[in-house]
């Protein structure tokens, strides 16, 4: 199957600083899966929402995260914004796209 | 102000879960539900998820959640002076009018008298002002009779629209439990008091339209229950990390230990179309990637290969790991094996109970034991990693030859099936309402030479692993869900004393217990060998 990356960038900040990188995956996962954007998923037993981070953020820290998700068709920004932003939690934003 | 990065585990005290309550308090009918365990454990529990979202469908009602504590946040709060809050406005406990205690737990019973003290709110039922202490999942209350200002004995989406009503009527702490004590069950123990002088149990009521017998409640039909879709949805992992679709209440079978069978009864399925329909709105709701179907026994669901069927496609579109916790063997092998390899299951879990078929009889638990061997080979072909198997020793009528045979099995279902075994291994608890509740529990001694003998059959190797409860923790339980109110004497003390987190091994004392009983000249023997005919929960009738 075709995969079209998305390069963005995350913020996290308020309420968000307290939760982890591993739990920001497990949030990120199912805000995807409500946004109903067509989801790339890895392949094998236990499918999940492919994901790549750039770089992690310690607990309790303010600031950017980048990462590049993967959709079975091409999508925009502005799509995926539209789509994604009323999924995520209080303090973890949608700030840009990684060129 | 406290700084949630000093403690362990932040995220615990957030309250920003997906579809978390996010109501203003003023002018409503402020309720908050206290798990008396950890986040991560009481997150787990469907119960706690029904009330909440039963409750704050109403608008009129604010309902919120609290948990008991980290020890570091427990100890924080007690030196500092600051009450314990709501996780969603941040209230302190006192700031409602009501807290609504799950006691499912016997263990929990010192975690809910510490969670009440760290609110700031009082331990004594009178020093409460308007405050009113609701419990549920107890099904022997008397214990906690002393704590606690009302009961509800049963599932509590039957009553919670009674429930509601009341505290919409009536405003004063009195009034509202009077009302209450009218309603089937609800049980106010101040209304009532126990007089044993003359043998048979006397019942002396002082008021007097308060109801006897009480009864348990239930719901009667799953599908017009209510049941929560707009599934709370925590941003950190929990204990039983997925969304659960109930399917089926109670147990057609008829274990004679088993307690759950006998308070869940009767057994009641929700239909396909619904669960169907659950699966769908949680999934679109939550976004969860694992969904479980959950019941005491998936097997018996009456049309359990149709209903998989139903939900597969949906789930294999989405992606979305379907489980089935409850299965029985039979199913493994047979009529469900098709299935299952298209199920994501990493275990097999066996309540074999007893090692040896006519010990199995008498406790009415009938597993063939060639159908286990076929059952874990099957298993194995389905990409299966480990099995759970489930003993209980500590029965009268168990021969020595029943213990010795434990080891012996584990072992060869380990070489026959080549899977991890994890067995975990349990002293048999006469508990309230099931068929051998009029059982004593063996002595701490008897049980501690089965459970060498037990020990001594097991061969010592890497790739099984044994777990028992320890002895004394059992036995505690025990006394815990047989006793009557004279015991709240030897909880109080077991609390001030400080022992906590009970349900946890490592951190269960012994010596504060004994001493506990002790200080209340209660005989930890005489609790367990105490044979009836009237037991405390006796003025409760089972439900038939």
């Amino acid at each position: 199957m075709e995969k079209y990356a998305l390069k963005v960038i995350f913020k996290k900040s308020g309420e968000m600083i307290y939760f982890s990188q591993l739990d920001l995956i497990h949030i990120l996962e199912r805000a995807l899966r409500r946004s109903g954007l067509p989801l790339y998923f890895t392949q094998g037993f236990s499918p999940r929402v492919k994901i790549s981070f750039y770089s992690g953020l310690k607990l309790g820290l303010e600031g950017d995260i980048q990462a590049q998700l993967y959709f079975r068709s091409q999508i925009s920004f502005l799509e995926f914004k539209t789509c994604l932003s009323k999924e995520l939690p209080a303090g973890l934003s949608l700030i840009g796209e990684m060129k | 102000m406290i700084n949630l990065l000093d403690f362990q585990k932040p995220q615990r005290y957030i309250g920003n879960e997906g579809n978390v309550s996010r109501k203003s308090p003023q002018g409503k009918i402020r309720i908050c539900l206290s798990f008396p365990d950890l986040y991560e454990v009481g997150m787990s529990n469907l119960g706690l998820r029904v009330i909440y979202g039963f409750l704050n469908e109403h608008e009129d009602v604010a309902c919120e959640r609290v948990f008991m504590p980290g020890e570091d946040m427990a100890n924080f709060l007690k030196k500092s002076g600051e009450p314990l809050f709501s996780l969603e406005t941040k209230s302190p406990m006192q700031s409602f009018e009501v807290l609504g205690y799950h006691l499912g737990y016997e263990l929990n019973a010192i975690n809910f008298l510490h969670m009440l003290n760290l609110g700031k709110v009082s331990l004594c039922k009178e020093k409460r002002g308007n405050l009113i202490v609701l419990a549920g999942g107890i099904m022997n209350p008397e214990p906690l009779a002393e704590f606690v200002d009302v009961f509800y004995l049963g599932e509590f989406e039957a009553g919670a629209g009674f429930f509601l009503e009341i505290l919409r009527r009536h405003k004063a702490k009195n009034e509202r439990l009077k009302a209450l004590s009218q309603v089937p069950g609800f049980y106010v123990p101040e209304f009532y008091s126990f007089d044993r002088s003359r043998g048979a149990l006397n019942i002396v009521k002082s008021f007097s339209q308060a109801q006897y017998p009480l009864k348990r409640s239930h719901v009667r039909n799953l599908d017009s229950a209510y049941y929560p879709s707009r599934w709370l949805t925590p941003l950190t992992s929990i204990v039983h990390d997925r969304a659960q679709v109930e399917i089926a209440r109670g147990c057609p079978n008829s274990c004679n230990f088993c307690q759950a069978q006998a308070v869940y009864s009767p057994y009641r399925e929700r239909s396909m179309r619904r669960v169907k329909e659950l699966v769908t709105e949680i999934y679109k709701n939550s976004g969860y990637e694992n969904i479980s179907l959950l019941s005491l026994s998936a097997s018996d669901y009456s049309s359990i290969e149709n209903l998989i069927d139903e939900i597969y496609d949906f789930c294999k579109i989405n992606r979305i790991g379907l489980s089935l916790p409850s299965l029985r063997i039979d199913d493994i092998t047979g009529r469900l094996c098709k299935q299952l390899s298209l199920l994501k299951k990493t275990s097999l879990t066996v309540a074999l109970e007893a090692a040896r078929s006519p010990l199995r009889c008498l406790l009415n638990k009938n597993i063939a034991i060639d159908k286990l061997f076929n059952a874990a080979l099957t298993a194995r072909k389905l990409g299966m990693r480990h099995i759970k198997i489930y003993f209980m020793f500590g029965f009268e009528q168990e021969k020595e030859a029943d213990l010795r045979a434990i080891g012996g099995l584990i072992d060869k279902l380990r070489s026959v099936s080549k899977l991890n075994v994890y067995a975990s291994i349990n002293a048999f608890i006469p508990k309230p309402f099931s068929a051998w509740e009029k059982f004593s529990m063996q002595k701490k001694e008897i049980l501690e030479d089965k459970k060498r003998l037990i020990l001594e059959s097991v061969p010592h190797r890497k790739d099984f692993k044994i777990s028992f409860a320890p002895i004394e923790k059992s036995l505690i339980e025990a006394a815990i869900s047989r006793s009557g109110r004279s015991f709240s004497k030897v909880i109080y003390n077991a609390y001030v004393k400080g022992t906590r987190l009970n349900g946890y091994s490592e951190r269960f004392s012994w010596d504060i217990w004994q001493e506990s009983l002790d200080y209340a000249g209660l005989k930890l023997e005489d609790i367990l060998n105490y044979k009836g005919p009237e037991f405390p929960w006796s003025f409760i009738k089972k439900n038939l």
